[in-house]
């Protein structure tokens, strides 16, 4: 290997640009990156610049190696897998890094911003926002910025590079359009994206704990939007059913971890008065529950089933963001028979565990005429006895449904509901809880309702002889606030706090509205465009029923034709290059000479020199600088500028 | 005065003018032997509406060069032999009282000629001196109160010996200016100087020379040489030139910008008698000696031995652009 010699300090126009451009592209991926690996790329990138500005060599190869090697083993380590969005970016990150200590030259810096490149777009991979794309011009624009610098022989001024590299992307805009619209959909990508399971997305969890410290969600995540057709159920009606937990083993709630197909579901189900017609956007979950009004009676999404406790579920975990349209009836009755071994389920209740709530409800049904009266008693005491709604209730020991009770009496929706189904079943009444989320905010920007991962909600169901399964909400006798008003006014309070504002700030909250109202439409417009949206597309331009060669063969032709119409604007628009382009040329055949020209020495002066010292043959060296002279200093001619390309070309 | 010449039936077209120069040149060229470069310079500087100065030792061609330039360009020529008892009038003319008309009559002196060789200008005191500078400065004579033009074209080839001499009075910096170049002839080489001794004198040679040109033809080369190219890069080249003149330490006084002037014009006519497509870096290099080195002032602790030393060393600090 050749010695190490230092860096020359060459890179140091462009090497910022470089490094900048990296830097946008990774930002998106830093969430998701492990700390090391930030670090590690802050400190390649200091490093690398302050060797540039010491004019010190490059680390040695065997460093560099081996630093290579300890990284791969980190993100093994970190990730024990090496396939996946997560470790992939985490990889490409890490090796960005590393070339940076082996940039020496022009071209590993171009190695650099095509990592660079590919970076930005695979942050795509993992979240695809509305911000998303302007994020992703400028970065793309920042990038080909970086190229140009590092690729221009004479610097050329800001502004100018910028400006190309926005026009480039500017001529590639009507391609990609084409592109995105006439690529074929299919419903089953042929290659499938590895998504990161480590991360968790906010969602319901399986199961729940009252006990533990409060895991509440009070993130003001998106959980789904709802457009109605036709009317809108009241706020105390908006309770999205998502999962059923039945098995309770004294501290917590399980339910079916598992889909269940049950034929019999839909059979159970007697429903009255007027339909609500709705669809939804739910927001990837990774889990298989199905959010549906209560209860959900039609839906159009394909292997989705209700299972027997009427909960809705997709055999495949909702991935990506899925549409599907449902109907409902606010007004139902489920399960009039209960099947005895089933009735079992919903009786389980652990004697070792919260003794006195089991004698409490003992008492109270002994006092009760009949099981409504007992319900509507445990109510009362809920509403009339000092109880309090909390978001951050203080922990409860082992016996959580005895100390709630008793003694803390500060809880949120799954204490309630917790303390309330424990109550139900010690009294012999078969009880299950309910997981969903209960309200939403109607959206005037958009006319559509988001649900939030703040609305999430655990509710009861009792079953009583004669009329089945019955909702009850004991959060409501706590705090009717909480599921009348829906959560608007609780979220003022959360989103004012957490902005430190002491006061709710309307116009805050309607930039909120409009800024997700603008999402909802990204999403059904741009991100939805799927097959189907394709298909209608298509159909609207005429195309019926187009096939993927069609469409193929249509997106060629697009792509070719558009190019020519964009060259050809190009052509139209050229105008010979500034003579500057001359001396690049020039200095070109002097780098061939292998000579270096005096100062003040004129190129007729080197010419000379060249002839005599040079591997160049005369001739070509006379005529050569005969010409550069007359373009750089004579009246402007394109055709010699051409001429002088051609020849020191032909050297 | 030439009336007989076949040249003024010729249309003057842009080639006309072109051979005419080539024929001077190669005329020129043939009496004053291996002085090409100064030939060019010589060319230029006419073709440049410049007044030339050449100084240099006696006896090495200098009026040999200023007559020869006269006759081949086709200009009427008076010599004035610059001497200490030399008046202003005896270079204007004076007015004389005519008996007979009883008026005054003016009887021009040498200078209105359209080239004028001013011999030894040193040896002449300074009021003469500037009698003659003022010509070449207004191209015209006042005498008695009247305004006389000069003759057009109208140029002043003066010489000098340098100025270590006995008895002559250096010309002052300001009046070195008004010549857009000066020029030193030198030695000719052995093969030139043996031809000299043995050929033809030079004196009965320039009986035999015959014009070349017009001044109609000089006048439409000297407005072709004004249009010559000039690109961004060369302006920016003389002002790197003139701002290195001013800013070096071994230079007390550098360029005016009528120097950065006369440089460019020098340059355009040089370019011009060429034949380049512009003006060239080579172009300002070869008459920036002759352009800067009369108008540059060395400072006091210079080491410079001579101002064509001072000129080279400017040129080898700036780069071309």
């Amino acid at each position: 290997m050749a010695r190490a010699r230092g860096t020359d300090g060459s890179l140091l126009a462009s090497l910022p640009w470089t490094l900048l451009a990296l830097a946008f592209a990774l930002l998106p991926h830093v969430p998701y990156l492990p700390a090391w690996i930030t670090a590690a790329l802050l400190a390649c990138a200091i490093w690398r610049y302050s060797i540039e500005v010491r004019r010190k060599p490059v680390p040695p190869a065997l460093l560099r190696a081996s630093l290579a090697l300890a990284c791969f083993l980190g993100v093994l380590y970190t990730y024990s897998t090496i396939s996946g969005v997560g470790p992939g970016s985490a990889l490409l990150a890490i090796m960005a890094a590393l070339k940076l200590l082996e940039t020496r030259q022009r071209r590993d810096q171009f190695v650099l911003l095509f990592i660079a490149i590919f970076l930005v777009m695979s942050s795509l991979l993992r979240e695809q926002y509305l911000w998303s794309l302007p994020y992703l011009v400028v970065g793309v624009i920042l990038i080909m910025t970086a190229w140009l610098r590092t690729a221009a022989d004479d610097l050329e001024p800001l502004r100018r590079s910028l400006g190309t590299s926005s026009r480039l992307i500017l001529y590639a805009a009507p391609l990609a359009l084409a592109m995105w619209i006439f690529f074929p959909r299919i419903a089953t990508p042929f290659w499938a994206v590895p998504i990161d399971t480590g991360t968790a997305v906010s969602g319901l969890s399986d199961t729940i704990s009252p006990g533990d410290i409060s895991a509440l969600s009070k993130s003001d995540a998106v959980a789904f939007r709802v457009k109605f057709d036709g009317v809108v159920p009241d706020p105390r009606d908006r309770y999205w059913r998502g999962l059923v937990l039945h098995r309770f083993d004294g501290r917590t709630w399980s339910g079916i971890s598992e889909p269940r197909i049950s034929s019999g579901a839909l059979k159970n189900i007697q429903t009255a008065g007027e339909a609500v017609q709705y669809e939804v956007t739910l927001e990837p979950t990774r889990q298989h529950w199905i959010f549906a009004l209560d209860i959900p009676y039609h839906w159009d999404l394909e292997s989705t089933f209700l299972g027997p406790q009427h909960q809705l579920a997709r055999v495949q975990p909702i991935d990506q963001r899925i549409a599907y349209k449902a109907v409902s009836y606010p007004d139902y009755r489920i399960d009039l028979e209960l099947h005895p071994y089933r009735r079992g389920w919903y009786l389980e209740f652990p004697e070792s565990r919260n003794p006195r709530t089991a004698e409490l409800a003992s008492s109270m049904r002994a006092a009760a005429t009949s099981d409504e009266a007992f319900v509507r008693a445990v109510l009362k005491k809920f509403n009339e006895e000092e109880y309090h709604y909390t978001l951050e209730p203080p922990p409860l020991g082992s016996h959580p449904v005895d100390r709630f009770l008793f003694e803390t009496r500060r809880g949120f929706c799954e204490h309630y509901a917790s303390a309330f189904a424990v109550m139900m079943r010690a009294a012999g009444i078969p009880a299950r809880i309910v997981v969903g989320y209960q309200g939403g905010e109607l959206n005037p920007v958009g006319d559509y309702m988001i649900v939030r991962q703040a609305d999430a909600h655990a509710w009861t169901e009792v079953w009583l002889p004669g009329s089945g399964w019955r909702r009850v909400d004991p959060t409501a006798a706590v705090a009717p606030e909480r599921v009348d008003a829906g959560r608007t006014g609780a979220m003022f309070d959360g989103t004012a706090a957490a902005w430190g504002l002491g006061a709710p700030s309307r116009l805050l909250h309607n930039l909120v509205l409009t800024w997700d109202a603008a999402n909802a439409k990204w999403n059904e417009w741009v991100l939805g465009y799927g097959p189907e949206n394709q298909e209608r597309f298509m159909n609207w331009l005429g195309m019926d029923d187009p096939d993927w060669r069609q469409m193929i063969l249509t997106l060629v032709a697009l792509v070719t034709g558009l190019t020519m119409l964009i060259s050809l604007a190009l052509m139209l628009r050229y105008r010979p290059p500034s003579r500057d382009k001359a001396a690049i040329l020039y200095d070109r055949f002097v780098r061939k000479s292998g000579l270096k020209p005096a100062t003040g020495e004129t190129p007729r002066g080197f010419a000379v020199r060249a002839q005599r010292d040079s591997p160049l043959p005369a001739d070509s060296v006379r005529s050569i600088t005969d010409t550069y002279l007359d373009v750089r200093y004579g009246p402007p001619d394109p055709a010699l500028l051409r001429r002088l390309e051609v020849d020191i070309a032909a050297l | 005065m030439h009336s007989g010449s076949p040249l003024e039936k010729t249309p003057l077209g842009k080639n006309a003018g072109r051979q005419a120069l080539e024929r001077a040149c190669a005329a020129l060229g043939g009496i004053i032997l291996d002085k090409d470069r100064q030939i060019a310079l010589a060319l230029a500087c006419l073709l440049a509406r410049g007044h030339l100065l050449i100084e240099d030792l006696p006896g090495l061609g200098k009026t040999t060069l200023a007559q020869a330039l006269a006759k081949v360009l086709g200009l009427s020529y008076r010599r004035i032999q610059f001497t200490s008892d030399l008046l202003p009038a005896d270079i204007v003319g004076v007015s004389v009282f005519r008996r007979d008309s009883g008026k005054f009559e003016f009887q021009p002196g040498p200078i209105f000629a359209q080239l004028i060789l001013a011999d030894e200008v040193n040896r002449a005191t300074p009021k003469a001196q500037s009698a003659l500078l003022e010509a070449m400065e207004e191209h015209q004579v006042s005498v008695d109160g009247d305004t006389r033009t000069l003759p057009v074209p109208f140029f002043v080839v003066a010489t000098q010996n340098p100025a270590d001499q006995i008895g002559t009075f250096p010309l002052p910096e300001s009046q070195l200016d008004r010549f857009l170049m000066r020029l030193a002839l030198g030695y000719p080489n052995a093969e030139n100087e043996r031809e000299l001794i043995t050929g033809e004198d030079r004196r009965s040679m320039l009986e035999s020379v015959t014009p070349e040109m017009t001044p109609e033809i000089l006048t439409t080369l000297q407005q072709d040489a004004a249009k010559m190219h000039m690109s961004e890069h060369l302006v920016d080249y003389i002002q790197a030139l003139v701002r290195q003149t001013r800013e070096s330490p071994d230079i007390e006084i550098g360029l005016s910008p009528r120097g950065a002037q006369a440089l460019a014009a020098a340059a355009r006519a040089h370019a011009f008698v060429e034949r380049h497509s512009g003006v060239f870096p080579d172009d300002v290099q070869a008459v920036f000696t002759a352009v800067a080195g009369h108008r540059l002032k060395p400072a006091g602790n210079t080491s410079f031995r001579s101002p064509a030393e001072m000129c080279q060393h400017v040129l080898d600090s700036v780069a071309i652009p």
